[in-house]
């Protein structure tokens, strides 16, 4: 499988202010790879630079075996990015909105937006001012998908879409995968991830703290302990000798004990909290 | 880039008619107004022309108000240079914020043409506006001509037009630039370029020692009092233009390529 998006230490700042820092991945053809991280950590950051909208102190992005500084125009031709705030032009209609972002690209993609916007349930007469974040999301989704780019950026794609709708972005999604696209997802909601994405990386205040198979973030020597002693619940993460910690409780009076995997949200507590897993 | 074009005269299109309209409409009534006014002019043209420096300023000691073309050329003049040079600066000031201060420069920015191809685009269209607000505003006036029943200074009114359009483009070149180093629209600050230069031309006429830096300014070589007493044509003022205009479009370019784009 060869590299779509290969980004090798990418560092940038804003003046004093970090944005991020010696941050390295590669994700590979046919994936859809997860981008983890609270708000600030860097995840826009990466994209943005990734798309050509920020200039980056160093490091190197090659995105589609192609330069994003130098072939920025090219590589853009084959992305489909949905930015998390979806603003459009308020005066403008729908149709408008699709018909530029089509045009622009020199693409008659009117048969696949037609699909798209009836799958999604959008009415494309509708002016972008008159429009929910929910609509305004789905507009993005068209114009990020009506060209069947080879790679699609999302930032943040479901919010403010309803839970009936999600469920129809994450399949198309899953359908465009099928036929040989590939998916880089950032992310705040981790069911998400865990769900459909096949890698994931965690961004924790600027560098990457993280990056594995979505499976395999969640196997490791961490266990989510929840205990009852003398009437008191307690519940944390354990990163130990699972023998040590039996012990220890052996010595005391336990009502209820439950040792588990943690979920991705308890790992991304842990990586956020600043313990190395 | 003719996608990024056309959507860019569509979202100026209503800015372009109420102002065309505005300034068009005002220019044609103060030439309405004038058979109004004919009887009495020649007494008011008597003492507007008597005023010393102020009478300079305007234009009134070159030419007679009492005649449709002075007239013409101190009210309608007048009009026409402010509020085409507040449509030029308005237009500039906002043309490329105006993404980043909407959030919609994400959604321009990643279709694939490149950050130069749109700033062309948008100066082109912003030039196209230009020239409409001229020709609409010409053909205002012209009509009112007509409509007064008098031949219509044809060549005066295209070098008058004419004038004022390179004024305005040198306006919003410079007006660009603040464009292009902010991520807000700063449209107080593109106004009041437009009435600092107009205010710096007015106080060059009245101030003898500053006649010899008029040149700088945008409005000396489109002062329209001067161009209907068929003055020489100010060949400095303009190649300065030419230059100013180049420059700032230039420095635009060069600050808006290397910016990182506000989300």
């Amino acid at each position: 499988m060869k590299d779509i998006i290969k980004i090798e230490k990418l560092t940038k700042t804003y003046g004093r202010k970090r944005g991020v820092t010696d941050v390295s991945f590669t994700v590979k053809e046919g994936e859809i790879y997860g981008f983890i991280g609270p708000n600030g950590a860097g995840k826009s950051t990466t994209i943005r630079s990734m798309l050509g909208f920020l200039s980056f102190n160093s490091g190197s992005i090659t995105v589609l075996g192609k330069d994003s500084v130098k072939d920025h125009t090219q590589i853009l031709k084959k992305i489909g990015y949905m930015p998390s705030e979806a603003l459009f032009y308020p005066s403008m209609r729908v149709s408008e909105v699709i018909k530029l972002s089509a045009d622009v690209r020199g693409t008659d993609c009117r048969k696949e937006a037609e699909m798209l916007c009836e799958r999604l349930k959008l009415d494309t007469g509708k002016r972008i001012k008159e429009l929910s974040l929910g609509n305004r999301k789905k507009v993005s989704i068209v114009c990020a998908m009506q060209h069947k780019p080879e790679l699609f950026v999302f930032d943040e794609p479901s919010s403010g879409l309803d839970p009936l709708m999600q469920n129809t972005f994450f399949t198309l999604i899953k359908e465009y995968v099928a036929q040989g696209a590939t998916c880089f997802l950032s992310t705040h909601v981790l069911s998400e991830v865990s769900r459909y994405c096949d890698r994931a990386a965690v961004m924790r205040e600027g560098r990457m703290i993280k990056e594995d198979k979505v499976t395999n973030l969640t196997e490791s020597s961490i266990k989510n302990i929840k205990l009852t002693i003398d009437g008191e619940h307690k519940e944390y993460m354990y990163n130990g000798d699972i023998n040590e910690l039996i012990k220890e409780l052996s010595q005391k009076k336990i009502q209820n004990l439950f040792i588990e995997e943690p979920s991705l949200e308890d790992m991304f507590m842990h990586f956020y909290e600043g313990k190395e897993a | 880039m003719l996608s990024i074009y056309k959507h860019e005269l569509k979202l100026g299109f209503k800015s372009l008619l109420i102002w065309t309209l505005s300034v068009g409409i005002m220019g044609l009534a103060c030439i309405l107004l004038y058979k109004n006014m004919e009887g009495d002019m020649q007494d008011m043209a008597d003492m507007f022309s008597s005023m010393g420096a102020f009478s300079d300023a305007f234009g009134m000691s070159t030419l007679s108000i009492a005649t449709l073309g002075g007239f013409f050329a101190t009210e309608v003049g007048a009009v026409h240079g402010l509020g085409s040079a507040m449509f030029a600066a308005l237009m500039a000031t906002v043309l490329l914020s105006k993404e980043e201060d909407a959030h919609t420069g994400e959604f321009l920015y990643s279709l694939p043409v490149s950050r130069a191809n749109i700033v062309i685009a948008k100066v082109m269209a912003l030039l196209t506006e230009l020239i409409i607000f001229s020709l609409v505003c010409g053909l205002c006036y012209a009509s009112g001509f007509i409509a007064l029943g008098e031949e219509i200074p044809m060549e005066k009114l295209v070098i008058f037009l004419s004038r004022m359009l390179l004024m305005n483009i040198e306006i919003s070149a410079v007006a660009l630039i603040i464009s292009a180093c902010s991520s807000k629209n700063r449209i107080g600050v593109g106004l009041g370029l437009a009435l600092m230069f107009y205010a710096y031309d007015l106080v060059g006429r009245v101030v003898p020692d500053m006649k010899d830096y008029l040149f700088v300014g945008p409005y000396s070589y489109a002062n329209a009092s001067e161009i209907f007493a068929e003055k020489d044509t100010p060949v400095a003022a303009m190649i300065t233009a030419v230059v100013v205009i180049t420059g700032s479009v230039f420095a635009a370019m060069c600050v808006y390529l290397k910016k990182d784009l506000a989300s």
